[in-house]
């Protein structure tokens, strides 16, 4: 959906038999609109479709978001009789889970491979599921792309327990490759067990776990572009790159940008069983994240408002660079996530 | 994929964290009231001074054959015949027909299937006349499970919850306090007359259910001390025209002579623990022993510990662990024992008897056995171990007395000895379907594999002994033997009667300390470097945790 296209079905939406009109006249327009019971009667259909997806989120998001307060307590979960009564009971410390948790040099070594892992991954692994989503698009035969397209997004389906070892099965010592080298007389690499590159091995895992899926919303967004774009490219003697780089991807560029801040906003979790599994093979100064730092320091040892504080900051750093991303987007001339209307 | 709202939320939390910590930063005075973060710094339970709340010991007196071998305790007595005759112990149905009882217990392997399409829990529920639901989970993270359950304060009726998760349950005197009835009432001195399979128990067992000063849990007595054992594949040592190492040096060269990476063989899984103990490491309250001059001093500490970080260091370094042990943590290192991928492994005396009894169905041959212990550096071993209990079965609080008492006697029920019919059922299942009867006793059946997986074992207890099976004729007299012989070895518990709630400061700070030593031992780090861990452990905990054990020694008048 191009961002003129989105624009127009935007004021659709909010006025269904009028021309579409400049968005300054729609929101004037708004401030007048109908008595409540009315616009009750005329919607009623869309809000029972959105209550179920509503109710949701405000028991698994919004609710939740409610026990953050813990990040301030020295939060005991067994005081009184109720979970309730625990966290109306448990003292106040104001910032002192902040303070212990900036204090402590582990969460900086954690804070900076997780940044180092996600800056990898978005050089190395946000592209190829585009690619892999072009090349996908151009194949002409409906069965063998579907093939293709159910085989790879299986992986998505696997657990992080499979996926490493199948790799240990693959790339370690006593793996496939391995014995293949030493058949040939050859010593066989450290791949599994190396710190050094375990930042690509982490990369390697992801992109083969989760590039098919990622290209389902490429696929869609490129099943949107208009085919007689190409067709007149075409005729006009563009060649296949001309057509890539002047249809194919601004057509793409709202989709990859949307998904950019997302992922962006999710900077700091770079996952969590993937790298408790393969810990004590690279070592804690390779391996640790964000989320097995507040594992083993929060969960482990039961100081769960310790593990709120780090939660709070992985939450307000996401938010910042939402923010940001998004205001990127608007100077680009882009949509984003969400824009005032 | 995160969707739009999940910002929302995020904003939510933002401006939650930017207001509150503006009003922190502006005005001090306003947090004034807030009190500073408590140093949770342990505590110390005398179990001595808990003698009065001990239910009374009483032998049955039900005609039940004498063992055949006497052992040291506490290792069990064993059968090495399976008796003639079995009797009935409890008449009654326990169960008043309420409502299901709901368990959660652990399991290792496959998970058995549940409800009604398990044949073995409805033969059981039919004769408990109140039916148990289990939920069985993965005992290699049931720790895990554990801890966000009992913060959740969502527990079952019944809650298994094994011995060695206790140390690592963070607040787990609040835990029990907050959300468990308290079982004194019901089974102090007289009243576990009412129980009288219960009322067997040894009453080192019950004196470790104590906690805050009351008895709050069942305890299933252990019937072998030993948490690590060193097995080896001897039929493929053998094979190679070798015997088990007798010296720490032997240990290294055979190891190295069977390492064969073309055809896919290492010598070892990680035997780290094991290597400690041959290095005589302590290994009392996880690692702590007292000086010549009467003070704690903590593995980590000791010239022995650095021995044994030495030695596998080596082993790691000549490439003697199998390479998909070293490469993740989800490798299945019994499973490489198996198959003969590796010769050497160490893990829990229950493995042995389950592993033959399946393996050697599959591989001809096959027997895994011991190594017997022996001491790195010269003088006598030292075995680590104690007579804790193997689990504790926990009933939630606020059920009622009438419901506390029904489930008293299903454990009751469940916890019937070698020898009866209750105990034979249970253990396996129905005749006929879950396993054949021979001369020797009975043989479970793949459904009997299937479906028996220790469900009503781990909410109740036994007097243990260890009972013959048909498949593995030899198990009872090597197991004992080699228990018997090792038990002599056993470290003395210098806090022994004592229970201990460890500082939480020392509790976060040695998972931290055991990853840098991973990075010395697997070559990541060099060994001098375990000065400076050793120093950093102090001050992360390691200290306050000396000040509590060295209180609890002049407290206690040692």
């Amino acid at each position: 959906m191009s961002s003129d296209q989105a624009s127009r079905t935007h004021v659709t939406a909010e006025q269904p038999p009028a021309e579409p009109a400049p968005a300054r006249r729609a929101g004037a327009q708004r401030r007048q609109r109908a008595p409540f019971r009315a616009r009750l009667r005329r919607d009623w259909p869309l809000l029972v479709m959105v209550a179920p997806g509503a109710l949701l989120l405000l028991v698994f998001h919004y609710l939740p978001v409610l026990g953050n307060v813990v990040a301030f307590q020295d939060y005991n979960p067994y005081l009184g009789d109720s979970s309730l009564q625990a966290l109306l009971g448990s003292p106040w410390i104001g910032l002192d889970n902040f303070r212990d948790l900036f204090a402590d040099p582990a969460f900086w070594d954690a804070l900076w491979n997780t940044l180092s892992i996600t800056a990898f991954q978005l050089v190395f692994f946000f592209p190829l599921p585009i690619a892999l989503a072009i090349i996908l698009d151009s194949i002409l035969s409906r069965r063998l792309r579907g093939f293709v397209q159910t085989v790879v997004y299986l992986p998505h389906f696997f657990s992080w327990v499979l996926v490493v070892t199948f790799f240990v099965q693959m790339l370690g010592g006593a793996g496939l490759l391995a014995q293949k080298l030493r058949d040939a007389g050859i010593q066989p690499p450290d791949i599994m067990t190396n710190p050094d590159t375990f930042i690509v091995l982490v990369t390697a895992e992801s992109v083969w776990k989760d590039i098919g899926w990622g290209t389902i919303v490429f696929l869609a967004a490129l099943s949107a572009i208009d085919t007689n774009l190409y067709e007149a490219a075409a005729v006009d003697g563009a060649d296949r790159w001309r057509r890539l780089w002047h249809i194919t991807l601004p057509g793409l560029r709202p989709v990859i940008v949307l998904l950019l801040i997302l992922r962006l906003g999710d900077a700091l979790s770079v996952g969590f069983e993937q790298f408790l599994l393969q810990r004590d093979a690279v070592g804690r100064q390779a391996a640790e994240v964000l989320d097995t730092f507040v594992y083993y320091q929060s969960i482990a040892t039961g100081d769960y408002g310790f593990g709120a504080a780090a939660g709070l900051f992985k939450a307000a750093v996401g938010l910042v660079l939402i923010l940001a991303a998004n205001k990127f987007a608007h100077v680009l001339g882009e949509r984003g996530v969400y824009s005032r209307s | 994929m995160t969707n739009p709202s999940g910002a929302t939320a995020d904003r939510r939390t933002f401006l939650s964290l930017v207001g509150l910590g503006a009003v922190a930063v502006a005005g001090t005075g306003l947090l004034g009231g807030c009190g500073d973060k408590a140093t949770r710094s342990g505590a110390t339970q005398n179990l001595d001074k808990l003698a009065a709340l001990l239910p009374d010991q009483k032998p049955l007196t039900l005609d039940i054959p004498k063992p055949d071998i006497i052992s040291t305790r506490p290792v069990a007595d064993g059968y090495t015949k399976f008796p003639a005759s079995l009797v009935d112990a409890i008449a009654d149905k326990p169960g008043a027909g309420g409502a299901a009882i709901r368990a959660m217990t652990p399991v290792w392997g496959p998970a058995p299937p549940s409800g009604a399409n398990n044949s073995y829990l409805t033969a059981i529920n039919a004769e408990l006349g109140t039916p148990v639901e289990f939920s069985t989970q993965d005992g290699l993270t049931y720790g895990d499970k554990l801890g966000a359950l009992l913060a959740a304060r969502d527990v079952p009726d019944l809650l298994c919850v094994p011995g060695w998760e206790v140390a690592k349950l963070p607040r787990f005197g609040d835990a029990v306090a907050a959300l468990f009835e308290d079982l004194t009432p019901y089974l102090q001195g007289g009243a576990v007359s009412a129980y009288p399979m219960l009322g067997t128990f040894p009453a080192g067992s019950w004196r470790n259910s104590c906690w805050n000063q009351k008895l709050m849990a069942v305890p299933n007595p252990t019937d072998g001390p030993f948490p690590w054992v060193l097995f080896h594949r001897k039929d493929l040592v053998s094979k190679a025209g070798l015997t088990y190492p007798k010296t720490i040096d032997e240990l290294f060269t055979i190891g190295k002579q069977v390492t064969d990476p073309d055809k896919g063989v290492w010598a070892f899984s990680d035997i780290f623990a094991m290597v400690q103990m041959l290095h005589k490491v302590p290994g009392t309250k996880d690692g702590w022993r007292r000086k010549a001059d009467g003070t704690p001093e903590f593995k980590y500490e000791t010239p022995e510990y650095r021995q044994a970080v030495e030695f596998m260091a080596k082993v790691y370094k000549a490439g003697l662990v199998h390479p998909d042990i070293v490469a993740s943590k989800g490798a299945d290192a019994q499973q490489l024992l198996k198959s003969g991928k590796i010769l050497f492994h160490q893990d829990g005396m229950g493995m042995w008897q389950l592993m033959q009894a399946e393996q050697q169905k599959v591989t001809p041959g096959f027997d895994v056995q011991p190594v017997p212990l022996f001491s790195a550096t010269g003088g006598d071993p030292l075995a680590w171990g104690d007579d804790e209990p193997i689990s504790y079965t926990f009933v939630k609080k606020g059920l009622g007395k009438a419901r506390v008492e029904e489930l008293l006697r299903v454990m009751n029920w469940c916890s019937a000895p070698f020898g009866t019919r209750e105990f034979d059922l249970r253990e396996f299942g129905v005749e006929g379907k879950h396993n054949t009867r021979t001369a020797d006793g009975p043989v479970k059946t793949e459904l009997g594999f299937k479906e028996i997986a220790n469900q009503y074992f781990f909410i109740s207890g036994r007097s243990p002994v260890v009972q013959p099976t048909p498949q593995t004729p030899n198990y009872v007299r090597d197991m004992l033997g080699y228990s018997n012989t090792t038990v002599k070895f056993l470290e003395k518990d210098p806090w022994d009667g004592l229970k201990f709630e460890m500082p939480a400061k020392y509790k976060a700070g040695l998972a931290p300390t055991d990853d840098k030593i991973t990075d010395i031992v697997r070559g990541r780090r060099p060994l001098t470097d375990l000065d400076a861990v050793v120093i950093q452990w102090r001050a992360a905990g390691g200290d306050e945790a000396r000040q509590l054990l060295a209180t609890a020694l002049s407290d206690a008048g040692r």
